[in-house]
């Protein structure tokens, strides 16, 4: 199977292709940023693509993070696997980023937990706890940075993502420490293109964006005049 | 040749696919357009989160159905087209990037459109109209009159320095309790109402500019609704229709500022072009047949579907910067603002004297 998968969603612009029939990935290349996705991805995918030595009818599916993440980051992602999945006739498929931050350390060791964190600024995470087998325990949601601590340290785990370190500054004296702290700004993207080959492909549901917070908007009626 | 245009600068959701004719006459042969104004109405208002968030899942099966409805297949397209601004930026980053991913999957050249020249642009896909034009945009997030003088040729001589006309309109039916979008609901409930009942102002009146500036009038209309409040049917009726009878002489005196100002310089226009939601208000609409009489030239208002925000107005912009060689990279950044004279980095014609801020 050749999959497309493409990340904008954290801290970094990246697409690969992937053929499972070979070992390593046949082209990927990752930019770190924090802005500018909207400009960089599409060039970016079309030299992954031209690397690759593939066009677009060659791919069997298209991968992308739908989050959490930067919501603007998550639309150029989003826009761009569905874009080319329409054009190209495949389907796309929808993978969180916490999956794939936690991906590599499950695949190495299944039996202890892992927890994936990313900041989600004002003292919150996004957070994701697997257990073990790589079941989801606490399933992805924002969570105050004090409740993620306590779930991280309720049992031995390797914590990683952008809010690892959030996590182990306020790590309680009392716990033993965490396994491992990796601190990493965006997933990597062969294992978001592996999680999409093995995904299950609904065409009915395309990736939707997985904000976890509603809309910053309230319904306004208050300069409204009192009627008679 | 056959153009594939995406908009979604605001809150509507719309793609279209135009055909333009060896004589440069154009043919829709699709039109979708998908509004969003329900998830807005309980905010008085678009809320730009909201917005971007209802694009991102429902852009591709919109373009979907304009495809299949043109009977079109994506490589029989020569381009694609999609409004890369000025608008709230979390919609147009969806539309261009789709627009960018099927240019690239279908190797067809891209055109980022500028949404205020794919307005200007409309009255040559609906009349014909030849160069030069006067162009009146009014619509809830724009207020300008602008000299059209050729593809990515533009120079504007009015804008509003603060509230676009739709907007005003909007802000008024929320005081008054009337629903959302305001302009139809105002322009309903002041076809029984009394004008003359409250004396509102008629900013920017006499100004040798061809600028607006609705806020004074806004903050007019609460001061005098807010003296009598508790407000009655009736007053609801004479407060729209003095709001309105306000807006008409307001855009009668700067339209015809900005129409001195365009025969100065560009001579007298083929036609009076009314684009935007606005323009569907007929009282309006009357003042502005009245105008383009008064400087010998004619109204030309392109169907309702295609005077508010559509994809086919996008398609087409795109079609006549393509039939130029006008096409843009695969990098090209979304603008939430864009103003209609940076379209074209072209020798324009003679600049007309600086009027008030620039916005987009």
């Amino acid at each position: 199977m050749r999959v497309l998968a493409i990340d904008t969603a954290l801290a970094a612009c990246a697409a690969a292709v992937l053929d499972t029939n070979h070992a390593t990935l046949v082209a990927s290349e990752t930019l770190a940023m924090t802005r500018g996705h909207a400009e960089a991805v599409m060039p970016l995918i079309a030299r992954v693509m031209q690397r690759a030595g593939m066009d677009f009818a060659g791919l069997d599916r298209i991968a992308v993070t739908t989050g959490p993440g930067s919501f603007t980051g998550l639309r150029v992602g989003i826009s761009a696997a569905r874009g080319i999945a329409l054009a190209a006739g495949k389907p796309a498929i929808g993978l969180s980023t916490l999956a794939g931050l936690a991906a590599p350390h499950i695949a190495e060791d299944d039996s202890s937990t892992v927890v994936a964190a990313i900041d989600a600024r004002h003292d919150h995470v996004y957070l994701q706890v697997f257990g073990a087998g790589g079941r989801t325990v606490v399933a992805p949601r924002i969570a105050p940075l004090q409740e993620a601590v306590r779930a991280a340290a309720a049992a031995p785990a390797r914590i990683v993502g952008s809010g690892a370190g959030l996590i182990f500054a306020q790590w309680p004296k009392t716990a033993p420490p965490p396994l491992l702290v990796e601190q990493l700004a965006a997933p990597d993207i062969g294992w978001i293109a592996r999680l999409g080959a093995a995904a299950v492909a609904d065409s009915l549901d395309p990736p939707k964006p997985l904000y976890l917070r509603a809309p910053d908007a309230q319904p306004q009626d208050a300069a409204r005049l009192p009627r008679r | 040749m056959i153009v594939l245009g995406i908009e979604t600068t605001c809150d509507e959701t719309a793609a279209a696919v135009v055909k333009r004719l060896e004589n440069g006459r154009g043919q829709i042969l699709s039109n979708i357009v998908l509004s969003q104004v329900n998830e807005h109405a309980a905010f008085g208002g678009v809320v730009p989160e909201i917005a971007a968030r209802a694009h991102v899942e429902m852009l591709d099966y919109v373009i979907a159905k304009a495809m299949s409805e043109a009977k079109c297949p994506f490589n029989a397209l020569d381009g694609v087209a999609a409004a890369a601004g000025p608008g709230l930026i979390g919609g147009v980053i969806v539309g261009l990037t789709t627009a960018k991913a099927i240019a690239l999957v279908c190797a067809k050249p891209l055109i980022a459109v500028n949404h205020l020249e794919a307005h200007a642009l409309t009255a040559r896909l609906t009349d014909g109209t030849p160069f030069p034009y006067c162009l009146f945009l009014a619509s809830g997030g724009h207020t300008q009159i602008v000299a059209v003088l050729g593809v990515g040729n533009f120079v504007r001589l009015g804008t509003t320095l603060d509230d676009a006309i739709g907007e005003a309109f909007d802000k008024t039916a929320k005081l008054l309790g009337l629903g959302y979008p305001g302009g139809p609901q105002v322009e309903r409930e002041a076809a029984g109402g009394n004008p003359q009942r409250f004396a509102l102002p008629r900013p920017m009146a006499g100004k040798p500019n061809a600028d607006f500036s609705l806020s004074g009038l806004k903050t007019a209309l609460r001061l005098e609704a807010e003296k009598i409040a508790p407000i009655s049917d009736d007053d609801v009726r004479d407060l729209c229709a003095s709001f309105q009878a306000a807006i008409v002489d307001v855009v009668a005196d700067r339209l015809r500022t900005g129409m001195k100002l365009f025969r100065g310089h560009y001579g007298t226009p083929t036609a009076l072009v009314a684009a935007g939601g606005v323009a569907a208000n007929q009282a309006l609409r009357k003042t502005l047949h009245r105008i383009a009489f008064e400087v010998g030239t004619v109204l030309v208002a392109p169907p309702p579907a295609l005077c508010t925000d559509n994809g086919a107005m996008v398609a087409w912009a795109g079609a006549e910067r393509l039939v130029l060689g006008l096409t843009d990279p695969l990098d090209t950044p979304p603008l939430a603002r864009w103003p209609l004279s940076a379209t074209t980095a072209r020798p324009t014609a003679p600049p007309v004297p600086a009027t008030g801020q620039a916005t987009s």
